[in-house]
Protein backbone atom coordinates (compact mmCIF):
# COMPACT_ATOMS: atom_id res chain seq x y z
CA UNK A 1 0.00 0.00 0.00
CA UNK A 2 0.99 3.44 -0.73
CA UNK A 3 -0.04 6.99 0.56
CA UNK A 4 -1.38 8.88 -2.37
CA UNK A 5 -4.09 10.79 -1.23
CA UNK A 6 -5.20 12.79 2.06
CA UNK A 7 -8.89 14.42 2.74
CA UNK A 8 -9.34 17.95 4.36
CA UNK A 9 -12.87 18.13 4.98
CA UNK A 10 -14.06 21.58 3.42
CA UNK A 11 -17.37 22.95 3.10
CA UNK A 12 -16.57 24.91 -0.17
CA UNK A 13 -14.62 23.37 -2.81
CA UNK A 14 -14.12 26.28 -4.97
CA UNK A 15 -13.43 28.66 -1.97
CA UNK A 16 -11.11 26.02 -0.78
CA UNK A 17 -9.25 25.61 -3.84
CA UNK A 18 -8.96 29.29 -3.94
CA UNK A 19 -7.36 28.99 -0.63
CA UNK A 20 -5.07 26.35 -1.50
CA UNK A 21 -3.62 27.76 -4.53
CA UNK A 22 -3.81 30.93 -4.35
CA UNK A 23 -3.14 31.31 -0.44
CA UNK A 24 -0.70 28.50 0.75
CA UNK A 25 0.48 27.68 -2.92
CA UNK A 26 -0.50 24.10 -3.50
CA UNK A 27 -0.93 23.68 -7.17
CA UNK A 28 -4.42 21.70 -8.06
CA UNK A 29 -3.38 17.74 -9.89
CA UNK A 30 -7.30 16.49 -10.38
CA UNK A 31 -10.46 18.07 -11.25
CA UNK A 32 -12.95 15.86 -11.63
CA UNK A 33 -17.12 16.37 -11.79
CA UNK A 34 -18.33 13.99 -9.86
CA UNK A 35 -22.37 15.51 -9.38
CA UNK A 36 -23.85 18.97 -9.80
CA UNK A 37 -22.02 20.49 -6.57
CA UNK A 38 -19.26 18.32 -5.67
CA UNK A 39 -15.53 17.67 -7.55
CA UNK A 40 -12.96 14.80 -7.20
CA UNK A 41 -10.31 18.14 -6.43
CA UNK A 42 -6.73 17.31 -5.54
CA UNK A 43 -3.97 19.37 -4.98
CA UNK A 44 -0.22 18.99 -4.19
CA UNK A 45 2.79 20.75 -2.94
CA UNK A 46 4.45 22.77 -5.35
CA UNK A 47 7.46 21.28 -4.10
CA UNK A 48 7.02 17.89 -4.26
CA UNK A 49 4.29 17.24 -7.14
CA UNK A 50 5.13 14.13 -7.53
CA UNK A 51 4.18 13.95 -3.58
CA UNK A 52 0.90 12.98 -1.97
CA UNK A 53 -2.44 14.69 -2.74
CA UNK A 54 -4.88 16.34 -0.36
CA UNK A 55 -8.26 15.83 -1.72
CA UNK A 56 -10.21 18.86 -0.84
CA UNK A 57 -13.74 17.12 -0.08
CA UNK A 58 -16.65 18.52 0.76
CA UNK A 59 -18.36 15.97 3.46
CA UNK A 60 -19.10 18.46 5.63
CA UNK A 61 -21.60 19.97 3.19
CA UNK A 62 -23.41 16.88 2.44
CA UNK A 63 -22.91 14.40 5.91
CA UNK A 64 -24.38 16.17 9.29
CA UNK A 65 -21.76 13.81 11.35
CA UNK A 66 -18.67 15.55 9.46
CA UNK A 67 -19.81 19.07 10.08
CA UNK A 68 -20.21 18.40 13.46
CA UNK A 69 -17.20 16.55 14.14
CA UNK A 70 -15.28 19.51 11.79
CA UNK A 71 -16.97 22.71 13.71
CA UNK A 72 -16.34 20.56 17.29
CA UNK A 73 -11.97 19.80 16.07
CA UNK A 74 -12.23 23.78 14.61
CA UNK A 75 -13.72 25.37 18.34
CA UNK A 76 -11.43 23.05 20.54
CA UNK A 77 -8.80 24.80 18.17
CA UNK A 78 -7.25 21.20 17.32
CA UNK A 79 -5.34 20.81 13.92
CA UNK A 80 -6.45 17.35 11.96
CA UNK A 81 -3.66 18.23 9.25
CA UNK A 82 -0.36 19.31 9.59
CA UNK A 83 2.09 20.51 6.54
CA UNK A 84 6.09 21.17 7.00
CA UNK A 85 7.50 24.64 6.03
CA UNK A 86 11.23 25.31 5.93
CA UNK A 87 11.37 28.70 7.48
CA UNK A 88 8.47 28.97 10.38
CA UNK A 89 9.15 33.17 10.64
CA UNK A 90 9.05 33.80 6.73
CA UNK A 91 6.26 31.53 6.25
CA UNK A 92 4.37 33.34 9.23
CA UNK A 93 4.94 36.58 7.67
CA UNK A 94 3.70 35.65 4.57
CA UNK A 95 0.63 34.17 5.23
CA UNK A 96 -0.31 37.11 7.62
CA UNK A 97 0.56 39.21 5.31
CA UNK A 98 -2.31 37.82 2.96
CA UNK A 99 -4.54 38.21 5.91
CA UNK A 100 -4.30 34.50 7.09
CA UNK A 101 -5.72 34.25 10.75
CA UNK A 102 -3.07 32.28 13.72
CA UNK A 103 -4.42 31.06 16.87
CA UNK A 104 -1.05 29.96 17.93
CA UNK A 105 1.60 31.94 16.57
CA UNK A 106 5.35 30.37 15.94
CA UNK A 107 5.96 28.33 19.14
CA UNK A 108 9.00 26.52 19.86
CA UNK A 109 7.81 22.74 21.22
CA UNK A 110 11.16 20.93 22.10
CA UNK A 111 12.52 19.60 18.75
CA UNK A 112 10.44 21.67 16.44
CA UNK A 113 8.53 24.86 15.96
CA UNK A 114 4.05 24.77 15.22
CA UNK A 115 2.04 27.33 14.22
CA UNK A 116 -1.81 27.02 13.83
CA UNK A 117 -3.75 29.08 11.57
CA UNK A 118 -7.36 28.95 10.09
CA UNK A 119 -7.87 27.31 6.44
CA UNK A 120 -11.41 29.53 6.19
CA UNK A 121 -12.90 26.43 4.73
CA UNK A 122 -13.78 24.82 8.54
CA UNK A 123 -9.94 23.56 9.39
CA UNK A 124 -7.63 24.58 11.44
CA UNK A 125 -4.34 24.19 9.89
CA UNK A 126 -1.15 23.13 11.55
CA UNK A 127 2.43 24.11 10.22
CA UNK A 128 5.68 22.82 11.38
CA UNK A 129 9.55 23.38 11.50
CA UNK A 130 11.91 21.30 12.37
CA UNK A 131 14.78 22.56 14.23
CA UNK B 1 -8.17 29.71 25.15
CA UNK B 2 -8.90 27.00 23.50
CA UNK B 3 -8.47 23.41 24.63
CA UNK B 4 -5.61 22.74 21.83
CA UNK B 5 -3.44 25.56 23.37
CA UNK B 6 -3.70 24.81 26.71
CA UNK B 7 -3.17 21.19 25.87
CA UNK B 8 -0.15 22.37 23.62
CA UNK B 9 1.25 24.47 26.65
CA UNK B 10 0.81 21.68 29.19
CA UNK B 11 2.95 18.92 26.54
CA UNK B 12 5.88 21.58 26.48
CA UNK B 13 6.16 21.90 29.83
CA UNK B 14 5.90 18.29 30.33
CA UNK B 15 8.32 17.47 27.70
CA UNK B 16 10.15 20.14 26.46
CA UNK B 17 11.64 21.69 29.87
CA UNK B 18 15.02 20.53 29.67
CA UNK B 19 16.24 23.05 27.42
CA UNK B 20 20.13 21.81 27.48
CA UNK B 21 19.03 18.38 25.97
CA UNK B 22 17.55 19.60 23.23
CA UNK B 23 19.96 22.09 22.17
CA UNK B 24 22.06 18.79 22.12
CA UNK B 25 19.91 16.98 20.03
CA UNK B 26 19.31 19.79 17.37
CA UNK B 27 22.69 20.26 17.02
CA UNK B 28 23.45 17.06 16.83
CA UNK B 29 20.65 16.79 13.28
CA UNK B 30 22.16 20.36 12.24
CA UNK B 31 25.52 18.59 12.05
CA UNK B 32 23.98 15.85 10.35
CA UNK B 33 22.02 18.06 7.90
CA UNK B 34 25.79 19.89 6.97
CA UNK B 35 28.02 16.63 6.50
CA UNK B 36 25.50 13.84 5.70
CA UNK B 37 27.87 13.15 2.95
CA UNK B 38 30.41 12.99 5.13
CA UNK B 39 31.50 9.28 7.08
CA UNK B 40 29.60 9.49 9.85
CA UNK B 41 28.80 6.99 13.10
CA UNK B 42 27.90 7.32 16.64
CA UNK B 43 30.99 7.93 17.49
CA UNK B 44 31.78 11.24 15.23
CA UNK B 45 28.74 12.14 15.93
CA UNK B 46 29.13 12.03 19.89
CA UNK B 47 32.37 12.98 19.78
CA UNK B 48 31.11 16.17 17.64
CA UNK B 49 28.53 17.03 20.23
CA UNK B 50 30.87 16.07 23.37
CA UNK B 51 28.62 13.33 24.78
CA UNK B 52 28.35 9.70 25.24
CA UNK B 53 27.53 7.88 22.35
CA UNK B 54 24.83 5.98 24.62
CA UNK B 55 23.67 8.96 25.83
CA UNK B 56 23.44 10.66 22.26
CA UNK B 57 21.31 7.82 21.02
CA UNK B 58 18.89 7.88 23.79
CA UNK B 59 18.42 11.34 23.78
CA UNK B 60 17.76 11.90 19.84
CA UNK B 61 15.67 9.17 19.84
CA UNK B 62 13.53 10.69 22.81
CA UNK B 63 13.03 13.95 20.62
CA UNK B 64 13.25 12.94 17.36
CA UNK B 65 11.06 9.17 17.60
CA UNK B 66 14.16 7.97 15.44
CA UNK B 67 17.85 7.05 15.52
CA UNK B 68 20.26 9.24 14.00
CA UNK B 69 21.52 6.97 11.81
CA UNK B 70 18.25 6.65 10.97
CA UNK B 71 17.69 10.22 10.09
CA UNK B 72 20.80 10.08 8.40
CA UNK B 73 20.23 7.23 6.01
CA UNK B 74 16.65 9.46 5.31
CA UNK B 75 18.76 12.37 4.66
CA UNK B 76 20.48 11.18 2.48
CA UNK B 77 18.07 9.30 0.47
CA UNK B 78 16.14 12.69 0.20
CA UNK B 79 19.28 13.98 -1.34
CA UNK B 80 19.69 11.56 -3.59
CA UNK B 81 16.42 11.54 -5.26
CA UNK B 82 17.38 15.89 -5.90
CA UNK B 83 20.85 14.45 -7.60
CA UNK B 84 19.08 11.30 -9.41
CA UNK B 85 16.40 13.97 -10.59
CA UNK B 86 19.35 15.86 -12.30
CA UNK B 87 20.72 12.88 -14.38
CA UNK B 88 23.79 12.58 -12.46
CA UNK B 89 24.79 8.57 -12.33
CA UNK B 90 24.06 5.82 -9.65
CA UNK B 91 27.20 5.30 -8.45
CA UNK B 92 28.17 9.27 -8.33
CA UNK B 93 25.24 9.96 -6.54
CA UNK B 94 26.38 7.41 -3.91
CA UNK B 95 29.27 9.14 -3.13
CA UNK B 96 27.81 12.57 -3.00
CA UNK B 97 25.56 11.43 -0.30
CA UNK B 98 27.80 9.90 1.75
CA UNK B 99 27.30 5.90 0.46
CA UNK B 100 30.28 3.99 0.28
CA UNK B 101 28.57 1.16 -2.36
CA UNK B 102 26.91 1.59 -5.08
CA UNK B 103 24.91 -2.01 -4.50
CA UNK B 104 24.22 -1.36 -0.85
CA UNK B 105 22.63 1.95 -1.79
CA UNK B 106 20.68 0.52 -4.56
CA UNK B 107 19.68 -1.77 -2.56
CA UNK B 108 18.37 0.88 0.38
CA UNK B 109 17.04 3.10 -2.24
CA UNK B 110 14.32 0.16 -3.82
CA UNK B 111 13.76 -0.71 0.21
CA UNK B 112 12.81 3.21 1.24
CA UNK B 113 11.27 4.51 -2.47
CA UNK B 114 10.07 1.42 -3.68
CA UNK B 115 12.21 1.70 -6.78
CA UNK B 116 15.69 0.80 -8.24
CA UNK B 117 17.37 3.89 -8.20
CA UNK B 118 18.19 3.10 -11.67
CA UNK B 119 14.52 2.48 -12.82
CA UNK B 120 13.30 6.21 -10.35
CA UNK B 121 15.83 7.90 -12.73
CA UNK B 122 13.67 6.25 -16.15
CA UNK B 123 10.47 7.33 -14.24
CA UNK B 124 11.51 11.06 -13.43
CA UNK B 125 12.86 11.25 -17.35
CA UNK B 126 9.81 10.04 -18.87
CA UNK B 127 7.53 12.27 -16.58
CA UNK B 128 9.25 14.97 -17.89
CA UNK B 129 9.31 14.16 -21.55
CA UNK B 130 5.92 13.13 -21.44
CA UNK B 131 5.18 16.75 -19.42
CA UNK B 132 7.49 18.79 -22.00
CA UNK B 133 5.87 16.85 -25.11
CA UNK B 134 1.83 18.26 -24.16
Amino acid sequence: MKVKVLSIPVQDQAKALAFYTEILGFVKKVDVPLSEDSRWLTVVSKEEQDGPEILLEPSPKHFEPAKTYQRSLFEAGIPYTQFNVENMQQEYDRLSALGVVFSIKPTEMGTVKIAVFDDTCGNNIQIVEML
Amino acid sequence: MTFYQNEILRIKNMCYANTAQIQKVVATRNYIEKHFDKPLNLDSLSHAGFTSKYHLLRLFKRYYGQTPMQFLIDKRIEKSKFYLKKGITISETCYLVGFESPSSFSTLFKKKTGYMPSNFQKKQFSQSRSIGDF
